[in-house]
């Protein structure tokens, strides 16, 4: 599934060099729910976006669905962007100017996925949100909740096999953060495979596996005892 | 992700800027309406110019003597006209204009005159309109009758009434005054001018004989004017040369190249020439203001892509590729300038039509214009949009989607 192995990261800005990660090999398998934790800086960003193929690695091998995506080009990671990746994060990243129906359908327009088609993929895409009602509303109009939700429909539309979600609930209240776990739950129960960052133990106790990152290397890695399930 | 998709996101895009939207159009707006008003206004003026020329006769012919190498004796006189007419095969009508300045009085009023003779074809020649009476015949001409024809506005001036067929008018100089019988009446000609001015300040404008008019300012009778009019247009060339040719037999002058032959239509290529030179200058500088507005619709987009960066992050993230991206913000730009340009195009017609009435032309608007203005506006559409669209398409998603 997804498979990296002794990744670095350096970032160059003119003379200073930043090491983000330094030689981090990961395994997911299909199906797994992995909570990244570790303190701000420690590199989980970083690792998220090479991960959804937002940015490239400096050294070492990333492998994602049997494919060695380190070596694509711009448009190809755009593909599996696409694809096989949604994402999900923490300030929801909806576009303004569009209603959440076109939200939705967006990552199918890029797709090539025709309008008829695309407006009942994205209806059942926001049913399973359990979100049916106000989708010709923007996304100004509706709860903060209501709009990760909203995320969530558009990461799934394309059915990717791997959803990575950035802080999911770090805007949300407690109450909304349950629905929100409760949906992703239910999406890694069908089958998806869930990468989440956090830092709150709560939010992280809602996976099966918890990795830990300090100073761009994993420190700790171990399935979940006592798991929260909803 | 087809071309409808990107239009409709970019209409949308525009819409929810409507008025920086429309300022950046103004630009655009400006150029175009300005560019076709000129170009409808100076093609209009040489559609009215040709019409006017081919009123007169597409066959005419001047022939005129070079007059810094004449002397008097190589003028061309009364005789010469008729052995044109008679002698010259295509020659069809032929008459000298003398044109003289001179006084009319009626028993109301005294007023300026402006002489014209020739011979009876100065009738088919200079395309003349009767509202009244007739024009003089051969016999009149022959015999150097006292007879005249006098313009609408100078039948008004003088007489007070319209029809003046019949009545009696002394025409001449200070110095040698002769009455005449009014035989007709032109339709005016010159109403644009008529409208503006009180028609007694107009001199009056008055046909008769030649040989009459010599008779009355005692002249020696000849002029360095002369048009003849040719059968058809394939005798025009040949018509004017054995015109000169005769001319030049008859005052034994050849060699001298006193004498030149110059189709109308000729004139007219050259009027036309020089019309569509001005034409195109001034189209051209209005174009400059159309570069103008391509730049206020780079400028415009360039600050789109930057208040949009998220935006574009967003997409980029959810699988935009570099090609959706530079291809939504160069429909934009491309939608921004074409709208600008049909906008241009309709206040372009309409300022053409306001213009022309004031001017007394009537605008042509032909369809290569309006295809020329909207082809041009997506031009500039493109051009000034590519850059910004580059830019925007480039930019690295992680950076974009932190952007605030």
């Amino acid at each position: 599934m997804i498979r990296i192995e002794n990744v670095t990261k350096v970032y160059r800005n003119g003379e200073i060099q930043l090491t983000a990660l330094k030689g981090v090999s990961l395994h997911v398998k299909p199906g797994e729910f992995v909570a990244v934790m570790g303190p701000s800086g420690c590199g989980k960003s970083t690792l998220m976006n090479l991960l959804g193929c937002l940015d490239s690695i400096t050294s070492g091998k990333y492998i994602l669905n049997g494919k060695d995506v380190s070596t694509l080009s711009g448009n190809e990671l755009a593909y599996i962007r696409n694809r096989e990746i949604g994402f999900v994060f923490q300030s929801f990243n909806l576009l303004p100017r569009m209603t959440i129906l076109e939200n939705v359908e967006l990552p199918m327009v890029y797709a090539g996925v025709p309008a008829r088609e695309r407006r009942a993929r994205a209806l059942e895409a926001l049913a399973r949100v359990d979100l049916s009602e106000r989708i010709k509303h923007r996304p100004s109009e509706i709860s903060g909740g209501q709009r990760q939700r909203v995320a969530i429909a558009r990461a799934i539309v394309n059915k990717p096999s791997v959803i990575l979600a950035d802080e999911p609930t770090g805007n949300l209240d407690t109450k909304v953060t349950v629905e929100i776990m409760r949906i992703i739950q239910q999406l890694n129960d069908e089958g998806v495979t869930v990468l989440m960052v956090t830092h709150e133990p709560d939010v992280a106790n809602y996976a099966k596996r918890i990795v830990r990152m300090k100073d761009g290397c994993i420190i700790d890695d171990y399935p979940v005892q006592n798991r929260t399930v909803l | 992700m087809n071309l409808m998709e990107n239009v409709k996101m970019a209409l949308a895009s525009i819409w929810s800027n409507k008025m920086r939207s429309f300022l950046t159009m103004l630009g655009i707006i400006i150029g175009i309406s300005s560019v076709i008003a000129v170009v409808s206004l100076g093609q209009g003026g040489q559609h009215t110019i040709t019409g006017e020329f081919e009123k007169i006769g597409a066959n005419t012919v001047l022939i005129t003597v070079e007059s810094s190498k004449a002397e008097l004796s190589d003028y061309i006189t009364l005789e010469d006209v008729k052995q044109l007419k008679e002698k010259v095969p295509y020659i069809r009508y032929a008459t000298p204009v003398f044109q003289v300045q001179g006084q009319a009085n009626s028993r109301l009023k005294s007023k300026r005159a402006y002489i014209i003779g020739g011979t009876s074809d100065l009738y088919q020649v200079d395309n003349i309109e009767l509202a009244y009476g007739r024009f003089y015949n051969d016999a009149e001409y022959e015999e150097g009758k006292p007879v005249a024809i006098i313009s609408n506005s100078a039948a008004k001036s003088l007489f007070k009434m319209e029809d003046v067929v019949g009545m009696t008018l002394d025409i001449g100089s200070d110095f040698a005054k002769k009455s005449f019988t009014v035989i007709g009446v032109v339709k005016n000609q010159i109403e644009m001018f008529s409208d503006m001015t009180n028609e007694d300040n107009l001199p009056a404008i008055i046909y008769m004989p030649a040989t009459t008019l010599k008779q009355l300012f005692g002249m020696y009778g000849a002029t360095t004017q002369v048009y003849i009019v040719a059968d058809s247009k394939e005798n025009i060339e040949s018509a004017g040369n054995l015109a000169v040719k005769l001319l030049e037999n008859r005052h034994g002058n050849r060699g001298r190249e006193i004498y030149k032959a110059e189709p109308l239509m000729k004139q007219l290529d050259q009027i036309n020439n020089v019309l569509g030179i001005f034409t195109t200058f001034v189209a051209a500088v209005a174009a400059i203001s159309l570069l103008v507005g391509g730049v206020g619709v780079m400028n415009i987009m360039l600050v789109s892509v930057t208040e949009r960066t998220r935006e574009i992050g967003i997409r980029k993230a959810i699988g935009a590729r570099t090609g959706h991206i530079l291809f939504q913000f160069l429909t934009e730009s491309v939608i921004i300038s074409c709208i600008g340009g049909i906008l241009g195009l309709i206040f372009g017609i309409a300022g053409a039509y306001g213009l022309g009435s004031i001017a007394g032309i009537s605008p042509y608007i032909s369809p290569g214009t309006v295809i020329i203005a909207i082809l041009f506006s997506s031009a500039v559409g493109i051009f000034f949009g590519i850059y910004p669209a580059r830019k925007a398409a480039r930019l690295d998603p992680i950076e974009a989607l932190r952007y605030e």
